[in-house]
């Protein structure tokens, strides 16, 4: 599903130059459900916007779904972030403008053709019936506790049915027990035939994946597969 | 303390250079408009050259008579005969003038056509109004009395008319619709915006056609009274009103039957706005409507611009006044740093206001667009301009200031 | 997406309220301007009805002199027309095309009434004018013998009072006087280019009559001062008291436009400098509020934006927002067509509302262009982490 080659990533100012990554390689497969771990400035999230392709590397290929997107122009990243890919972040990014249902719908408005107003709407309320918010449509966002937050974040990464889920630390701004029912919401959606791809600091968590990936200071220091979840 | 936030306001003006820009412009530019517009207001209304005693004059300019059932109403200048007997014998006054409006006219020299205005004028005018003369002497009553064919002309018409400028115009001949007149002063002119003494040639009333031998009550004329004082124009004014009302009524004049006669002696400014809301009510209401929207979109539009820029450049230093808030400033300062500021830019637009606005006062002055105009910053207009900076700078200040201050600390800093 | 945007800016319509108080009041002012140079523009394309080249104005005064006035100004008329450099010659009064004078009188017909310019002249008008006529013709001296006094009127005035009807021969009442019409003109814009048509009478001028003195004349091309000289001075020796001015038509016409441009003119320019300056404030507001929602791009980048829609997005926004001003200002300049404000025509209104929302359009789109280029090149992950 993901398929990483010989990655680099560096950042350059004037003065210094940051090597993010180095010389990364890392497919994962269709159903997956894989964990990155390290320490704050490893690398961790610059690999997985490199996956969302909210970046591009300084060298290496990136393969999503079988297309290889170093060549790819901005319409085309636009169109596979939004048809194969669904984010989910720390900080949960909603627009606190709109309500929970507006923002559950914005993925769709990026779409080309597909659907009307009412049967977007009709996926939007889907969405939230999955993460149980139904009952909070029309409330914004902060009128929601950080647990609700998330999971209308999960409800606008999953409204356009992507493939892979990409997501940046989502138990970082929860309680332990907010962050328990996020992340099983997370297996239920990988029961369901999503790959999961999941940043993360919290070890307990980490434990519930199938895969574990550990990087330090830019490289890859660990690959391994947790048998008992998969 | 005050020399601290300016320090801080040239400071942050420094670091956004293009709301900077943005908000200089605006204020410079607003100001200006309203620095020549006072400029205009003050040389239209305003105790300038030569009706330099304008602030105690009186103005005499239109009689209105009306029938008995008002259908029929007449409005027009007065006789000179009619102003002979009625502002001569005034005892308040210092003294009084008796004028004609200006007339168009032509003068023909060799194969050249020049347009002319003139106008039929006592002895007096030369006292109540204060022209400077160039070369030679106004006519004065022995002049006049004498029946002497002689002119006051302008120092343009004195260029136009005669081919050699060096020479002095005194004494010799000008030809005007077939009568000939002897020069005998050359005066610097009034501009056209100052219709009561505006003209290129001069003439003493008793030139020919001059009219001022009619009878009726209705002319051409008008008159000028000048107050020993400022405080004496209401005794003027009343005196003039009694005499006024001691005209016989009902009466006829030529073959007008009238029952009402009004005559106003006025201020240059309520005579001026007597005859242009002579219209009624409704013109007056349109009229003042009209202003107050021009008005309101001159000076409000550039200030809720100002307070949108304000705002936003507000939001932007949010973090600032986080930190600000979080070491302990109380809010009162943090809102006077924020309105000093303002001012001070203000200011600054005021004073590119005020060096454009001259630029534009000089160029109306040489465009020749009015004849002769003579627009200044004088004092009055200065201050003007320097009152509205301060309310300009103040009130586009107050309500970013406001909402800078509900800001919430945690929130600012987070931003 | 565009209920979406509207969404947006409903929900903060609280802080937008001075960004649309300040595109609205934009549109009024622009509304103003461009009513006003509508009119003057729709009044422009009106034919002006008749020729102004060397045509010349003589107001004649005879000041104290009473004596024997009608029979000096006939001797006076007589010895114009004698002039090899005259053309032809019209006796008429004071309001000669582009004068400042004006005379008006209600005129009716049957039930029908129109508030008409009225100018008194001589048989000769529509030649030295050089007036083509579309019905009828001009009177004669040998009109003046039948019991109405003969009248042309313009096309304006047949339309205010006759309708359909054919007017020729039926008779006007102004004021005390009956009249009878005898031809129609196209257009008779005495004031000028740029005043519109008005419905207008021309009433056959008594020459025994002492007043109006007013002569028109059209002199071969070319001739000059020199001429103009003898002739005032010719006419001031029959009469030794009277005035004689002359005035070129070409002259006072330019008077007229001064009259209607100046105005227009300086109105402009106050105007132009008070979009600019809204239209900077605009830019630089819009600048901040995207530095200032860098992390909502990143977020709606991650979500599948392509750049041209974040682009887009900002326009949409700005446009949402000129149309909330839009909608408000129509509701104030509307009534100035449906309540008839200032007499002016409804047409003029409705091409100015339509010219004030499209530069509106235009301005803001102007103003957002830049900083939405600017929006679309934040790169998504580098928005996201902004926070």
């Amino acid at each position: 599903m993901i398929n990483l080659q010989n990655i680099e990533k560096v950042y350059r100012t004037s003065t210094i130059e940051t090597l993010a990554l180095n010389n990364i390689n890392l497919h994962i497969r269709t159903g997956e459900f894989v964990s990155i771990m390290g320490p704050s400035g490893c690398g961790k999230s610059t690999l997985l916007n490199l996956m969302g392709l909210l970046d591009a590397p300084s060298a290496g290929r990136v393969e999503i779904g079988g297309e290889t997107v170093t060549q790819y122009r901005d319409k085309e990243l636009a169109r596979l972030r939004n048809q194969k890919i669904g984010f989910i972040f720390q900080s949960f990014h909603l627009i606190n403008d709109l309500s929970v249902l507006d923002n559950v719908e914005i993925p769709l408005l990026y779409r080309k053709g597909d659907a009307s107003g009412p049967s977007r709407r009709q996926l939007a309320r889907e969405a939230l019936e999955k993460v149980g918010l139904s009952n909070r449509m029309n409330h914004f966002p902060n009128q929601l506790s950080g647990g609700q937050k998330q999971r209308v974040a999960i409800a606008r990464a999953i409204v356009g049915q992507p493939s892979i889920i990409l997501a940046d630390e989502p138990t970082g701004n929860l309680d332990s027990a907010m962050g328990n029912e996020i992340m099983s919401i997370l297996q239920q959606l990988n029961a369901d035939g999503a790959t999961i791809v999941m940043v993360t600091h919290d070890e307990t968590m980490a434990k519930k994946t199938h895969r574990l990936v550990r990087l330090f200071d830019g490289a890859m220091v660990g690959d391994s597969v947790l048998m008992s979840n998969a | 303390m005050l020399l601290n936030y300016i320090k801080i306001a040239w400071k942050v003006l420094l670091r956004h250079p293009f709301y900077t820009f943005i908000t200089l412009f605006g204020i410079s530019l607003t100001l200006t408009v309203l620095m020549v517009l006072t400029s205009f207001l003050d040389h239209l209304f305003g105790s300038h050259y030569p009706e330099v005693n304008r602030d105690r004059s009186l103005y005499i300019q239109i009689m209105i008579r009306s029938d008995s059932s008002r259908n029929s109403r007449q409005t027009s200048p007065m006789s000179f005969r009619f102003l002979t007997e009625h502002v001569r014998p005034l005892k308040t006054p210092e003294r009084a003038t008796i004028f004609s409006f200006f007339n168009a006219s032509n003068a023909y020299v060799g194969t050249r056509k020049i347009k002319l205005n003139t106008s039929y004028t006592d002895a007096e005018f030369w006292r109540v109004n204060q022209f400077t003369f160039l070369e030679g002497k106004p006519y004065n009553e022995q002049t006049i009395s004498s029946g002497e064919r002689v002119a006051v002309i302008t120092e343009d018409f004195k260029e136009q008319y005669f081919p050699n400028a060096e020479e002095s115009a005194v004494g010799k001949d000008i030809d005007v619709e077939n009568t000939r007149y002897r020069v005998i002063g050359v005066v610097t002119g009034s501009p056209i915006t100052r219709l009561f003494t505006h003209a290129d040639v001069y003439f003493p009333y008793t030139a020919p056609k001059s009219n001022y031998q009619r009878e009726s009550m209705n002319g051409q004329y008008n008159a000028i009274v000048l107050a020993k004082h400022k405080s004496d124009l209401p005794a003027i004014q009343a005196e003039f009103q009694e005499r006024i009302r001691r005209l016989p009524v009902p009466g006829v004049d030529g073959d007008f039957k009238y029952a009402n006669i009004n005559v106003k002696s006025e201020t240059y400014v309520n005579n001026f706005l007597s005859i242009i809301l002579d219209g009624g009510p409704g013109l007056k209401a349109a009229l003042i409507g009209v202003i107050s929207f021009i008005l309101f979109m001159l000076i409000g539009l550039p200030a809720i611009n100002l307070v949108n820029v304000n705002i936003s450049r507000i939001l932007e230093r949010a973090s600032e006044i986080g930190i600000r808030k979080a070491f302990g400033a109380p809010v009162r300062t943090l809102l006077w740093q924020f309105i000093i500021e303002n001012i001070f830019i203000t200011f600054i637009g005021g004073a590119i206001a005020l060096v454009l606005s001259f630029g534009i006062i000089q160029l109306i002055n040489q465009s020749g667009w009015i004849a002769h105009a003579d627009l200044t910053i004088n004092l009055s207009v200065f201050l003007i301009s320097v009152l509205v900076c301060l309310l300009f700078g103040f009130l586009s200040g107050v309500l970013p200031a406001l909402r800078m201050s509900k800001l919430n600390i945690a929130d600012a800093l987070k931003a | 997406m565009i209920r979406h945007l509207f969404k947006l800016i409903w929900n903060k319509k609280k802080a937008h309220t001075l960004l649309i108080i300040e595109i609205w009041a934009s549109f009024l002012v622009l509304f103003g301007l461009s009513s006003l140079i509508v009119f003057n523009v729709s009044n422009y394309n009106q034919p002006l009805g008749f020729t102004y080249e060397n045509v010349w104005a003589i107001d004649l005064r005879n000041n104290q002199d009473t004596v024997a006035v009608t029979a000096k100004m006939q001797t006076i008329m007589q010895r114009i027309r004698s002039y090899a450099e005259v053309e032809s010659a019209s006796r008429m009064s004071s309001n000669y095309p582009f004068s400042a004078s004006t005379m008006n009188n209600n005129a009716t017909h049957d039930k029908a009434t129109a508030m008409a310019y009225l100018f008194v002249a001589d048989g000769d008008f529509a030649k030295t004018l050089q007036m083509p006529l579309t019905a009828g013709r001009w009177y004669t001296p040998a009109d003046s013998i039948g019991k109405f006094r003969p009248v042309v009127i313009n096309q304006l005035a047949k339309d205010e009072l006759f309708g359909n009807e054919d007017p020729l021969g039926k008779v006007i009442t102004s004021g005390d006087g009956q009249y009878k019409v005898m031809g129609v003109v196209e257009t008779f814009k005495s004031k000028g280019e740029f005043q519109g048509d008005k419905p207008t009478i021309f009433e056959q001028l008594n020459e025994n009559a002492p007043w109006d003195k007013t002569v028109l004349i059209r002199v071969k091309p070319g001739t000059d001062a020199v001429f103009e000289a003898k002739l005032v001075k010719d006419i001031t020796s029959m009469a030794p008291e009277w005035g004689a001015e002359v005035t070129y038509l070409t002259d006072s016409r330019q008077n007229q436009h001064n009259l209607a441009l100046v105005p227009v003119t300086i109105f402009l320019i106050i105007c132009g400098f008070l979009l600019i300056n809204v239209a900077l404030g605009l830019f630089g507001i819009l600048n901040v509020s995207i530095a200032r929602r860098r992390g909502e791009i990143g977020l709606r980048r991650a979500l599948g934006a392509t750049e041209s829609s974040i682009s887009w997005h900002f326009v949409g926004e700005m446009w949402v927002l000129a149309t909330f001003a839009v909608v408000l200002g129509l509701i104030l300049a509307g009534q100035f067509p449906l309540m008839n404000v200032f007499d002016l025509d409804t047409g003029v209104y409705l091409k100015a509302i339509l010219i004030s929302v499209v530069v509106v359009y235009a301005i803001v789109t102007l103003c957002a262009v830049y900083p939405s280029r600017q929006a679309a090149t934040v790169q998504p992950a580098v928005a996201l982490h902004e926070e």
